[in-house]
């Protein structure tokens, strides 16, 4: 093999971390922005995208009076479709690969957030707009049904990452995202419903509900962020 | 022999199954191989070294670093590169992208410096030429150079190769085992392998693990030993034989207690290695 001996035998002509001091994590940061941004799963991010701005397109060419009730539940989908693209976020094939370098995964999982957090935002209020503002449901009740069922997505996939070995469970994810979604809006009893419309008496309890969602799946995925030092659970049961 | 990696007490379970089981190592510089049946633990002892999973309990230490920390791990990190048993690619990357990602991932955020170091790994393991090749258009044996190229940027001080040459055919076993006994040069490098010939040509330590367990540590030439004597030739397959196959003669190579005046034939790695295991393994097909 040609230069082999020569080029592994050599001393590395990298900048160790161990001579230097590990850099800075904004640097790191920086230096990763091209390949995260390239490692992307960017045809499942995008098919969530165009999934999701159809059905407020769609609301533009309904004929008649506005129909808020119709016009809710366009929204509700474009968000359940944004949601479903996100599910994919932290698809990686290269996990295994990866599994070991020091960067934390925090980092990599927060660049990947902040890359395609934003443009979802964007598609978001696009997707707001897109409808007639007459029968327009209330935006910042919809837009926070939104963010939950986004977060839920984020958070199943971040716990996806820290329970299982899957390098990529997007599908799995979403199934069960749409699963829920579905279940939520048919099987939920009265009085924790979800899905209710603005003229209903529980609009305002639902939409605590909805938030009590957003900050359970949030305190979720944050605390999935981390990596596991010791298994503690299993080191218990396994002194008894 | 100075310990570079130094193990106690590693125990693992997943469910009802104890993967590692009180497991105790001592790792120098050089190739030390990792033998043992499938389901044996060797993949999860590579795991918990590289600090890809915690274990339940035991500890180790890694070049002096303790994992235990988070500070502990990190550095532990930045002294080891692992090759993971399957290891997954961002296909669109080019050889040169993904090891260059996963260079800043190993921090190594200088540019230029990273670049070159980038080059040297990749000319090491003969890759300079396909280097801007999207790796999806790469062969098998490409792509798990690809991945040990990934392993030794940074220039790591342990190295952890989870069967590296599985999938390969013969001549890109032979690049392998060449690089890797490079690698093994100035650096403690822990091969994982089904292949004894891999540890017979490579190995200057060789442990056996079974069942979560280590069953033998030593050298090749002392797994070999444990045969001296317990291999013989016969016409029929001996019943008496823990393992028996008919060779390329048409005579059958026996392991095993020798009937008296059997005649013996010199023992291989292999031998000793199904020695070791008594029975633990699956028949040898006659």
């Amino acid at each position: 093999m040609r230069g082999v001996a020569k080029t592994l035998g050599e001393t590395s002509a990298s900048p160790s971390a161990e001579a230097d001091g590990p850099p800075p994590t904004h640097i790191v940061a920086r230096a990763l922005l091209r390949p995260v941004w390239r490692s992307l799963p960017r045809w499942a991010l995008m098919t969530g995208v165009v999934l999701g701005l159809l059905p407020a397109a769609a609301s533009r060419t309904v004929s008649g009076p506005p129909d808020p009730w119709l016009y809710l539940n366009l929204l509700r989908a474009s968000a359940l479709a944004f949601a479903l693209g996100l599910a994919f976020l932290l698809d990686d094939p290269a996990r295994h690969t990866t599994a070991t370098v020091p960067v934390r995964r925090p980092v990599r999982t927060g660049l990947r957030l902040a890359l395609v957090v934003p443009s979802m935002a964007a598609c978001w209020t696009a997707a707001l707009f897109l409808e007639p503002a007459k029968g327009r449901p209330p935006v910042g009740a919809i837009t926070l049904e939104a963010a939950a069922v986004m977060v839920v997505a984020l958070a199943s996939a971040l716990v996806a990452v820290r329970h299982s070995d899957a390098g990529e469970p997007g599908i799995a994810i979403s199934a069960g995202i749409l699963g829920a979604f579905f279940g939520a809006a048919l099987l939920l009893p009265e009085r924790w419903e979800l899905f209710v419309g603005p003229s209903d008496p529980h609009w305002d309890d639902a939409h605590r509900r909805w938030a009590g969602v957003l900050v359970v799946a949030a305190l979720v995925g944050a605390l999935s962020l981390a990596e596991p030092l010791r298994r503690r659970r299993t080191t218990l049961l396994a002194q008894r | 022999m100075i310990p570079t990696v130094s193990a106690s007490g590693l125990t693992l379970r997943f469910g009802g199954t104890r993967a590692l089981d009180d497991v105790s190592v001592r790792l120098a510089e050089g190739v030390t191989g990792l033998l043992g049946p499938n389901g044996a633990g060797k993949t999860t002892l590579l795991r918990v070294l590289a600090t890809a999973v915690p274990a339940d309990r035991g500890s180790f230490t890694v070049l002096g670093h303790d994992p235990g920390t988070t500070a502990g791990r990190l550095d532990v990190r930045r002294a080891l590169g692992y090759l993971p048993q399957t290891p997954g690619f961002h296909q669109d990357f080019s050889a040169f992208e993904f090891v260059d990602y996963v260079a800043i991932l190993k921090e190594l955020t200088d540019r230029t410096a990273r670049h070159r170091e980038v080059r040297r790994v990749l000319e090491a393991v003969d890759l300079s030429d396909v280097r801007g090749k999207r790796i999806k258009r790469l062969s098998g044996g490409m792509r798990q150079r690809v991945a040990l190229a990934a392993a030794l940027v940074g220039d790591p001080g342990f190295l952890v190769l989870d069967e590296p040459t599985v999938g390969l055919d013969p001549e890109q076993r032979m690049r392998f085992r060449e690089l890797i006994a490079q690698a093994g040069e100035g650096r403690t490098v822990l091969l994982s392998t089904h292949q004894t010939e891999d540890v017979a040509m490579l190995c200057h330590r060789v442990i056996v693990m079974a069942g979560g367990r280590i069953r033998f540590e030593g050298t090749p030439a002392e797994l070999t030993d444990r045969a001296a004597g317990r291999v013989w030739s016969s016409t029929e397959r001996d019943p008496a034989a823990r393992a028996g196959w008919r060779t390329g003669t048409g005579a059958f190579r026996n392991v095993g207690d020798p009937p008296e005046g059997a005649d013996l034939l010199e023992p291989t790695l292999e031998d000793g290695y199904l020695l070791t295991l008594d029975g633990e393994t699956a028949e040898v097909a006659a």
